[in-house]
């Protein structure tokens, strides 16, 4: 288990390597020349020129790639354009933001999907199964920044149980930050208002981010819970007397979580890149919002920034899945 | 407590199907007592799977009782609710099944496994459920029971880490957990290897004397059948043609197709009457050898760095116009070496020569020409036919890749290949979900032999078949042979189905030769220690089932 776990984590840093050398060659085939795009419309040619020894862009393009590698290492992901910060200092502020927006969403995925997908299997072709059935293709049909608003329309502003936008209202202090989680911090330093609070301005995003997730998860751990149902084992173990209870609910559904599990890691990293969807609409302080809003006054080291983050973030959550793999399945372990 | 055990009177059952009702069992009457050990041999379709899961309240979903019913032990089982079943299930009656593989839990520890059956049975009964170490402790008892070595550390280790004859050792343990009056055995031997056959049919037995267990055993093979049960009962389309002592039954069938059945038996100990091949015409070319291997080797490299070996250095040559037998048990390497003689499989080193020229190092389109010449038939002609493609598409298709014969010729090609293979012309618009496992066979060969290939390789092409079905399509190959010319390498683990067609045979194990020969004089005087005991194993059921001929 523990070589297992050490080659998935070389893998981790190969792919890591592969995506930076992958951002470094889109965008600089990218048409335009990033020099002039610095300095602006009105630059004179001596303007541009400086420029572009000081980001050491009339160096070769090998060279450009050892120094992008080099400062990669560092943890150096260059300067934004319009606020002159370091990018990496930006994106980890709005990181946090975008992660737990994802997590909640992803719980909200797995807790109620994976049991949905249960009893649509259990109760396949049933009044539930219609039901679920409908759901999940609502859910992968509609587009999320319609659905956002929609509901936004409906829950915050018709009914007004729940704000409209933003992790918090601007007159409440945020807590102490441990995490950055908001959910996590209100909680660690009691304050069980703010953690509320920001539980009802979560709620609209996370939901308009799971529910395409949902879907899917719903639909392949049904699909799975059917198909292992029928397997001998089940059938075994119905025949040894263990309660039908334990049957769908321990035996088939591990067997069942294999291929959902792998679902979860894809997933996951769709969600990260619907994140830019989901902050823009619900106006979500993350790193989603600030890619988009870098990307519109043509700032390209964040979005390259941003890019990484999230390519990060995705190879991390599959590892994590891989691992699970191995935890669930012990025909993986000795391979 | 003097009535029957079992009594299942006039026991009649559908199954609701798209196209309506389907009658499966057709009037069942059947009587157990105590004590009895009965076996209910049929092939498959004849219901008797949906029989003894019926007895334990398993059947299929939209099956429906019509009339008659089932009493256990005095008690009306027929329509059981879920939770009266509880305290039947597993406790006082309970099953043990076909395949030892796909009937345990790949992701629980065997010991979680039985342990948890202990548990639920614990429940059943209203005790409480005793502390984890007393049901280890039951666990390792039973493991021990059923003659597992070393039950403390087995108890930790998940299936894929046994052998499939351990496999169903932990599954009979499992369905002793409760210690049931009544034990069904769906099949028990099917999945095994011979000599793995006889060690479990020798521990049945055995728990039957130690245990007082009653037992009713299902299977199509008769020889298992009769090494286990004192009674025994036909089946044939959901209806019991004959019942009675099993040895009676061997050796006076009264109903005409338990005599089918019984003829279709191949015998280990008979020398075979084999159907006299075209005189072998000695070839001009050559020393007459068509296939000849040279120190061919296969290895596995596992992730973990780990070498395997599967196939270890084979050299054999196989004559123009013989069959070939190849015998060993799984894992001896008999399915990797058949592939890597048509270079399915890249062979690690070693030559193959077919016809004087060495393939090993084709590629690419002179390749793609020789396997003209060679063609491979499948052991499950269930998988290997496109469900999604007519019969004439599946005939035609070697046609379409290898020739640049027009459709209609094609088509012509496919009405005379399904004429050779004795089916009626209109068969090529059918699907394969519309024939019978024999006549899919059929297809599979017809399609092999499209291209007049010289060499059939044939991996097991009966062991997915009924017997008396495997016995037909074993005639036809000989006769095809005869008529077409062909040679054979012909794979199989039943040594009396290898005895019955080939002219020579090697004997695998472990990916080496162990001996090899004329069938025959492997047969009556084996050399080595391994051949023997593979026919001793063998001979275990064909003996008892070919009673009839022995005796008389």
């Amino acid at each position: 288990m523990l070589t297992f776990a050490f080659r998935k984590l070389l893998t981790l840093v190969g792919t890591m390597i592969g995506i930076a050398a992958l951002t470094f060659l889109i965008t600089n085939v990218a048409p335009g020349d990033p020099a002039r795009l610095v300095a602006g419309p009105n630059a004179t040619e001596d303007m541009v020129a400086t420029i572009r020894t000081e980001y050491g862009l009339d160096k070769s393009l090998p060279e450009q790639f050892i120094v992008y590698m080099g400062d990669l290492m560092r943890g150096d992901l260059g300067q934004s354009i319009v606020t002159t910060r370091p990018v990496m200092e930006e994106v980890l502020r709005y990181a946090p933001a975008t992660l737990e927006l994802v997590f909640v969403a992803m719980a909200l995925g797995i807790v109620v999907g994976v049991p949905l997908g249960m009893l649509s299997a259990v109760y396949k072709d049933g009044p539930l199964d219609h039901v679920t059935r409908i759901f999940s293709i609502s859910g992968v049909a509609l587009p999320a920044f319609w659905f956002g608003i929609i509901l936004q329309l409906m829950f915050a502003v018709d009914l007004g149980w729940l704000p409209v936008s933003g992790r918090l209202p601007l007159v409440t202090r945020p807590p102490e930050t441990v995490t950055g989680l908001l959910l996590v911090d209100s909680l660690i330093s009691g304050r069980f208002q703010t953690f509320w609070t920001s539980l009802q301005h979560i709620i609209l995003p996370a939901v308009v981010l799971s529910f395409p997730c949902l879907a899917s998860i719903l639909r392949v751990n049904r699909a799975e819970m059917i198909e292992v149902l029928q397997s001998d084992y089940i059938v075994a173990a119905r025949a040894h007397g263990i309660a039908s209870f334990r049957i769908v609910a321990l035996y088939a559904l591990k067997n069942a979580m294999l291929p959902t599990l792998a679902m979860i890691g894809l997933r996951f990293g769709w969600m990260l890149g619907s994140t830019v969807l989901v902050e823009t609409v619900f106006d979500w302080p993350g790193i989603g919002l600030y890619a988009v809003s870098s990307a519109l006054s043509s700032d390209f080291k964040p979005v390259i920034g941003v890019t990484l983050m999230i390519g990060f973030f995705f190879i991390v959550a599959n590892t994590l899945v891989d691992l699970a793999y191995a935890w669930i399945d012990p025909r993986l372990r000795s391979a | 407590m003097t009535g029957p055990l079992l009594d299942i009177r006039d026991y009649r059952l559908d199954i609701g199907t798209f196209d309506g009702p389907v009658h499966v069992l057709k009037g069942i009457n059947l009587t157990v007592n105590r004590g009895d050990t009965l076996g209910i041999v049929g092939e498959s379709g004849s219901g008797k799977t949906v029989l003894v899961r019926s007895v334990l309240g398993i059947g299929p979903k939209n099956s429906r009782v019509v009339e008659g019913g089932i009493t256990f032990d005095g008690q009306d089982i027929t329509r059981l609710s879920e939770k009266d079943w509880t305290k039947i299930r597993g406790i006082r009656i309970s099953m043990i099944f076909q395949d030892p593989m796909t009937y345990l839990n790949p992701l629980f520890t065997v010991g979680r496994q039985i342990s948890d059956v202990i548990a639920a049975h614990e429940k059943a009964a209203g005790q409480g459920v005793s502390p984890k170490a007393a049901r280890r402790a039951r666990t390792e008892e039973l493991l021990d029971q059923v003659g597992l070595p070393n039950p403390s550390m087995l108890f930790g280790q998940y299936p894929h880490q046994l052998s499939g004859g351990m496999r169903q050792r932990v599954l009979i343990a499992m369905a002793l957990a409760g210690k049931p009056d009544l034990l069904i055995a769906d099949e028990p031997t099917t999945a095994l290897d011979v000599t793995v056959q006889a060690q479990v049919l020798d521990l049945i037995n055995s728990l039957v004397e130690k245990l007082n267990l009653t037992v009713v055993m299902i299977s199509h093979d008769i020889g298992a059948i009769a090494t286990v049960a004192k009674r025994c009962a036909v089946m044939y389309r959901g209806e019991i043609v004959e019942q009675g002592l099993t040895a009676d039954i061997l050796s006076r069938p009264q109903h005409e197709y338990t005599r089918r059945l019984l003829a279709a038996v191949p015998d280990i100990d008979a020398a075979a009457a084999k159907i006299p091949a075209e005189p072998v015409a000695p070839e001009p070319a050559g020393p007459g050898a068509l296939l000849e291997a040279i120190d061919l080797r296969k290895i596995y490299r596992s992730q973990s760095g780990a070498e395997v070996a599967a196939v270890k250095g084979i050299s054999l040559s196989v004559r123009t116009g013989e069959i070939f037998g190849v015998v060993g048990e799984s894992g001896s390497g008999k399915s990797t070496l058949a592939r890597m003689l048509l270079r399915l499989i890249e062979p690690t080193s070693g030559d193959i020569i077919f016809d004087g020229r060495n393939i090993s190092g084709l590629a690419g389109e002179p390749l793609r020409q020789m396997r003209r010449h060679m063609q491979f038939v499948f052991q499950n002609p269930h998988s290997a036919l496109n469900g999604r493609h007519t019969i004439g598409d599946a005939i035609g298709e070697p046609l379409r890749i290898q020739t640049g014969m027009s459709r209609r010729d094609i088509e012509a090609r496919a009405e005379a290949l399904l004429d050779i293979v004795q089916l009626p012309k209109m068969f090529k618009y059918r699907y394969p979900h519309e024939l019978s496992g024999g006549q899919k066979q059929r297809v599979c060969i017809a399609r092999a032999i499209a291209l007049n290939p010289r060499l059939l390789i044939l991996d097991e092409p009966t062991s997915a078949l009924d017997i008396s079905v495997q016995a037909q399509v074993l005639d036809f190959l000989q006769q095809l042979r005869a008529e077409l010319n062909l040679t054979y390498v012909f794979i199989s683990h039943n040594l009396a189905v290898i005895r019955q067609i080939c002219d020579r045979t090697i004997v695998m194990k472990r990916g080496e030769i162990v001996e090899q020969g004329e069938t025959e004089r492997l047969f009556l005087s084996p050399q080595q220690d391994y051949t023997r005991t593979l026919i001793e194993s063998g001979r275990k059921t064909s003996r008892a089932a070919n009673l009839a001929d022995h005796a008389g």
